[in-house]
């Protein structure tokens, strides 16, 4: 047990350190910490997908993969190092993350030579991808999707629909989950397609945030043809790329959500000084319990990184998700609490921080829904990490 | 940063699980309640890791989280994380007396209020293990610790059978043993705060593994009742408190043993991390185990009893987050 990196990270450290000072655009600077910010008209702003191609370019997106990949080879030391580093400062690597962070190790896991020649431009943002999981009837069931493939010579024909699609109003391709055969079980009759979001026959209907942006879409499917070339790993075989996707998305962005928890305790000092309430025992103690459950979450993240970094798969993510996104929300309603009665004002002449609070917290409710809600990373802890039977 | 046990480490774990298995059964808490001599012979066994006390709080923390699995009804907490350092701090020669095993020893230092800083009040409050050990080192306000000989001391009845607390009247004849800055012994109460966090969470982890046993084995309505999710979801949020607690700890731990700036937050959040867990362990565990635990005959409340003991010994959770909020805001 120690606490330092190692000699191994410093020279990383300085490298990175060096590289963020002459390239990270003005953009990245300011604490964004309600992702997209209403102020934003564009979903994926000219800016971001700059920034996105110049970490590509220099080696920095995805530090552990290969310069080919956007990377430097870097041990799971270093990402660590840079993960914090670049949580510490508030800087993004993207505004979308399902193509770097899903579909790139989805199809590097599964796909075959040609779809391997997609990941460099997933990766770089070249290329936006959504992801087409979640369906009307099927949202934490995700195994029950309905959205039909049929094989036809070397084509498939896809009808059926999507829901809760983020980035489809702007994505070039989709991860399309789709059931190929409906007299299997439900987990053994799914397969995955890699979709142009351009095919005739798809039809994106955006749907609004409650924020008020535009992020993402029902998208539905009519008789569109996609080539048999475009099935990702074996047919009927999805459910396993659904399972990998679902462990990339959670695996590294636990240091991202830490990050923002402690960034979100320094705002509420410094909100409960402007009002005035920085002597206010209450006030002061939910501080500190926030303080406290980010400081100890992240603690128990570095145990996960730990096993994870030595070879073995940590419980840790679900852990992780479930406490930082719950975590999350309670500190932004604190911050609309401190305010009394200007809490909701979001007004940029009278709001604090132009609502940062009330707008954050608004946000914060889709992290305890997206990529498996809260009551769902409970029941894998219960049953997975438990070992408790499964009900019914 | 690296969390994982270096052999020495897995070797004092395993060694003291394996010894408290077999030394310090749930029936000897129960015999120690009546008696608190029936301890002796386990003390006898465990007096040997006292050394532990003044070395790496990794380490030490290794073998308090084993002592609060088992919640050991010895004076470990007192002589090894509280006497045997500030001996040390002071530079006195008993000390060798203590590593070797051969005496024992506890801290007189909290006044009324029962918080453990300097004051000028000679009757101390909830010392532990006052009546159990050869020697009590009395703290004034000063820093000047002088040792006592069996001092008029007054059992203090709390809800935790497995530890004894006592007060103490110190403004009784002794020998002198220095003086101990006020750095030291804020070095000494951090130190001795952070064993006792990993302890809860030892004790917590024992309240949720009795859980999760039970709750695989208990049929109702046909099936075990940890099929049920309104029980399931209390047990994840149980085991979410618990690794959340036991990762803060060992920071803590590390922390402390590489001198970080970090260190002074790292114990505040260990305490209060390590008392959120316990309590909710302790709490929800009995409400899993239904009509049965809430008998004399289970063993659950001797957990729940030394649960809640330790959450109110060197400030509680709340008191843990104000200090923090001090440093914070
Ligand atoms: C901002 C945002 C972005 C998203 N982006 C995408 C995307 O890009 N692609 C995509 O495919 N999907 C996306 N989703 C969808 C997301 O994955 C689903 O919303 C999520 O899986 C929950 O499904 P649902 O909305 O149908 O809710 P439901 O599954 O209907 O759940 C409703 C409630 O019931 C509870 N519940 C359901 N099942 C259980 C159970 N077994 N035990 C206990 N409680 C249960 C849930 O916890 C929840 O509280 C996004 C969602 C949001 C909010």
């Amino acid at each position: 047990m120690h606490l330092d990196w190692g000699p191994e990270v410093e020279s990383f450290r300085v490298e990175l350190i060096a590289f963020l000072d002459e390239y990270a655009p003005p953009q990245t600077r300011p604490r964004r910490d309600f992702a997209m910010s209403v102020h934003d008209a564009e979903i994926i702003p000219q800016w971001a997908r700059d920034w996105q191609a110049t970490l590509f370019d220099h080696g920095w997106m995805i530090p552990g993969y290969p310069p080919e990949l956007g990377g430097r080879n870097a041990s799971p030391v270093q990402t660590m190092v840079y993960l914090e580093e670049m949580s510490a400062r508030g800087i993004p690597r993207a505004l979308h993350f399902p193509g770097y962070a899903i579909v790139a190790p989805s199809l590097l896991d599964f796909g075959t030579e040609e779809q391997k020649a997609l990941v460099p431009a997933a990766i770089r943002g070249d290329a936006i991808w959504c992801i087409g999981m979640s369906e009307p009837n099927a949202g934490s069931d995700l195994a029950g999707l309905q959205t039909r493939a049929v094989l036809d010579g070397d084509r498939f024909i896809v009808n059926g629909q999507k829901v809760w699609t983020s980035y489809a109003t702007v994505a070039e391709k989709c991860c399309l989950y789709v059931r190929t055969d409906p007299t299997a079980p439900k987990h053994k009759g799914i397969s995955m397609l890699i979709v142009d979001m351009d095919t005739p026959g798809i039809d994106i209907r955006p749907l609004t945030h409650i924020n008020g942006n535009a992020d993402f879409a029902e998208v539905f499917f009519t008789d569109v043809e996609v080539p048999a070339a475009n099935l990702v790993g074996a047919l009927n075989d999805g459910w396993r790329i659904t399972q990998g996707s679902l462990a990339h998305e959670r695996a590294g962005l636990w240091v991202e959500g830490v990050a923002r928890l402690e960034q979100t305790i320094t705002g509420l000092v410094d909100l409960a000084h402007r009002r005035g309430v920085a002597n206010d025992p209450i006030v002061r103690r939910r501080i500190a319990e926030g303080y406290q459950r980010a400081a100890s979450l992240r603690a128990l993240g570095y145990k996960g990184f730990t096993s994870f970094a030595q070879g073995s798969s940590a419980p840790e993510h679900s852990y992780m998700k479930l406490a930082s996104s719950e975590q999350g929300k309670a500190l932004y309603e604190l911050g609309m609490e401190i305010q009394g009665a200007y809490g909701p004002v979001v007004d940029e002449e009278r709001g604090e921080e132009a609502g940062r609070w009330a707008l954050s917290f608004f946000v914060s409710f889709a992290n305890t829904i997206a990529g498996g809600t809260s009551e769902i990373q409970r029941n894998i802890i219960a049953q997975r990490v438990l070992g408790l039977p499964r009900s019914g | 940063m690296n969390f994982s046990f270096s052999d020495d480490q897995l070797l004092v774990r395993d060694t003291a699980r394996q010894l408290l298995a077999d030394q310090c059964p749930p029936s000897l808490l129960r015999a120690h309640t009546d008696d608190i001599t029936a301890a002796r012979p386990l003390w006898e066994h465990l007096s040997d890791f006292v050394p532990l006390g003044i070395g790496p709080l990794v380490d030490l923390c290794v073998f308090m989280e084993e002592l609060g699995r088992v919640a050991a009804p010895v004076p470990f907490f007192a002589t090894a994380c509280l006497y045997a350092p500030v001996l040390e701090a002071v530079g006195e020669h008993d000390l060798d007396a203590v590593l070797d095993g051969h005496a024992s020893g506890t801290v007189a230092l909290a006044g009324a209020d029962g918080v453990w800083h300097p004051n000028a009040e000679t009757r101390k409050t909830f010392v532990p293990d006052a009546a159990s050990v050869d020697l009590v080192a009395a703290i004034a306000a000063d820093g000047a610790v002088t040792l006592l000989a069996s001092p008029p001391a007054q059992r203090i009845e709390t809800i935790d059978t497995t530890r004894c607390l006592y007060d103490v009247e110190t403004a009784v004849p002794g020998t002198s043993a220095g003086t101990i800055s006020r750095a030291a012994l804020d070095a000494v109460l951090a130190r001795a705060t952070v064993a006792l966090a990993a302890e809860m969470v030892g004790t917590a982890r024992r309240l949720l593994d009795m859980t999760i046993a039970y709750a695989k084995d208990r049929i109702q309505f046909d099936v075990p009742i940890g099929s049920f999710q309104a029980v399931q979801h209390k047990l994840a949020d149980m085991s979410l408190d618990v690794e959340r607690a036991w990762s803060a700890v060992y920071y803590a731990a590390m922390a402390i043993d590489a001198e970080d700036d970090d260190r002074d937050r790292a114990v505040h959040v260990a305490k209060a991390a390590a008392g959120e867990a316990a309590k909710r362990a302790a709490k929800d565990g009995i409400q899993i185990h239904g009509g049965v635990g809430f008998t004399m005959e289970h063993d659950l409340h001797l957990f729940l009893r030394r649960a809640f003991g330790a959450e109110a010994l060197l400030g509680t959770t709340g008191w843990h987050h104000d200090r923090l909020a001090d440093l914070l805001i």
